[in-house]
């Protein structure tokens, strides 16, 4: 109608990629979750070279933020019972596994189910009455004992917490940047998954220092191996799974580890077991003073 | 975990839907362009004096979209390290080119010719604030040239 004017359809594709979108995705997430990984990799590295420097008093000062509302609560007589022979054998391993005066180590004892102990800042030691219900012997529970004591020594907590807040950190300053809460969806979730309690390694050479801290008390290593036994049916046993396997190393490579370093140090695997107190069972009888708030 | 679980499937469900709606559009707009061809739009200013047009109107074609979660996430992505928004790109392609078929498609309805001096106007509905799925607007307008062969009473007709 009009011969001046005609659309012609231009050709597709102009202003448009043809490259798949999930393509480019893929390439994205990969590049930037490898440059988060080396990021916290490496400053995780630093902050664990580092934290053996911060002295442990400060350390102490840190654990006593937390423990403080810890104190306040009574103590029913039985636990103080527990909590004193923990207390002195935890003095004789400390002794064995020449632990300097200035890192204390004080044991807390829990009255809860969870089949579990763990070390933290300050040279706090933490038992569970579910794991000491599950203990036949001393020599059981030295081993237990000697390991956590192990953490304090080699300043773990500090240098796992160290890493946990470096890389808190990193993810908070990535997540911001990208200025999205889905990244830090994500980048929180591998930072969870980089960031376990302690390192295989720091379980081994912990299971090594404990080895050599029961030759030295009980001169042999009876009881390093019962140890695993007794956890093991502890887990079949009870709904819930025992948390000292959640970031340990794999049972059977920690008992031949165990095996191969007794042998290396010709520590005796068999000898006199020391029996647990006659009370021990009645201590650890449930009382109405439930701590809670774990 | 669970977030992660939920990060997945919104991911899943943002790319799956996404595509399906890109796909769909534009292939009705490849069929409805190849239509209104002869519509021509122009941004020229003045028609030619030849076109001697016994009316001209105001036609104006607006459309919203929105982005999929998965575009959101892949632009987030790319803003950390720049490059081309390629996941918005179709976004606004899509946009601009619906916003004008459907003023082209008002003009066709009252008999008009050609489409002069046609402007675009955008618009982000979100304003980038936290936690909105973003969402544009595209609003072309220019105006319509309604021949004087056209019969006076379609022309009224279809204006009122």
């Amino acid at each position: 109608m009009i011969p001046e004017y005609k659309q012609v359809q231009p050709p597709e594709g102009i202003n448009t990629s043809k490259e798949h979108p999930l393509k480019e995705f893929g390439l994205l997430l990969a590049g930037v979750l490898l440059i988060v990984v080396v990021a916290i990799v490496s400053l995780s590295y630093a902050a664990h070279l580092l934290a053996p420097f911060i002295p442990f008093s400060a350390e102490q000062k840190m654990a006593d933020m937390f423990s403080s509302q810890l104190k306040d609560e009574p103590i029913a007589s039985q636990d103080a019972e527990v909590t004193r022979y923990l207390q002195s054998l935890a003095d004789r391993l400390a002794k064995a596994e020449e632990l300097p005066a200035t890192m204390p180590i004080t044991v807390h004892y829990i009255d809860a189910e969870t089949v579990n102990a763990f070390a933290t800042l300050g040279g706090h030691v933490f038992f569970f009455r579910g794991l000491l219900e599950n203990i036949p012997n001393e020599n059981v529970l030295a081993m237990v004992m000697a390991h956590e004591i192990a953490h304090v020594k080699y300043r773990h907590p500090i240098k796992s917490l160290g890493r946990a807040v470096i890389t808190g950190t990193a993810i908070a300053v990535v997540s911001s940047a990208a200025g999205g809460n889905i990244i830090a969806d994500v980048l929180g979730e591998t930072g969870l998954l980089t960031a376990l309690k302690f390192s295989r390694e720091q379980e081994q050479k912990s299971d090594k220092t404990a080895l050599q801290a029961l030759a030295h008390v009980y001169g042999h290593v009876e009881g390093a191996n019962t140890l695993f036994d007794v956890l093991e049916q502890a887990h079949q046993g009870a709904r819930q799974a025992p948390e000292f396997f959640s970031s340990h190393p794999h049972t059977d490579n920690r008992i031949e580890n165990i095996a191969a370093m007794a042998k290396m140090h010709n520590w005796p695997t068999r000898g006199d077991i020391t029996p647990l107190p006659a009370q021990f069972s009645d201590w650890l009888a449930e009382t109405d003073n439930q701590v809670s708030g774990f | 975990m669970y977030d992660l679980i939920i990060f997945f499937v919104l991911m899943s469900l943002g790319y799956g839907f996404g595509r399906i709606a890109e796909k769909r559009h534009y292939k009705s707009i490849i069929e409805r362009e190849t239509d209104l061809n002869r519509i021509p739009a122009i941004v020229l200013r003045f028609p030619p004096p030849s076109t001697k047009p016994q009316q001209t109107v105001l036609v104006m074609g607006s459309v919203v979209i929105s982005i999929d979660y998965f575009k959101r996430v892949a632009a987030k992505l790319r803003g950390l390290v720049g490059g081309r928004m390629k996941s918005y790109e179709t976004l606004l392609d899509r946009a601009r080119r619906e916003a004008v078929l459907r003023m082209k498609e008002q003009a066709d309805g009252m008999g008009a010719k050609m489409v002069f001096n046609i402007k675009m106007e955008t618009a982000s509905i979100s304003k980038g604030r936290k936690g909105n799925i973003g969402s544009i607007e595209v609003l072309a307008y220019g105006t319509a040239i309604i021949p004087a062969t056209m019969p006076m009473s379609v022309t009224s007709q279809s204006l009122a």
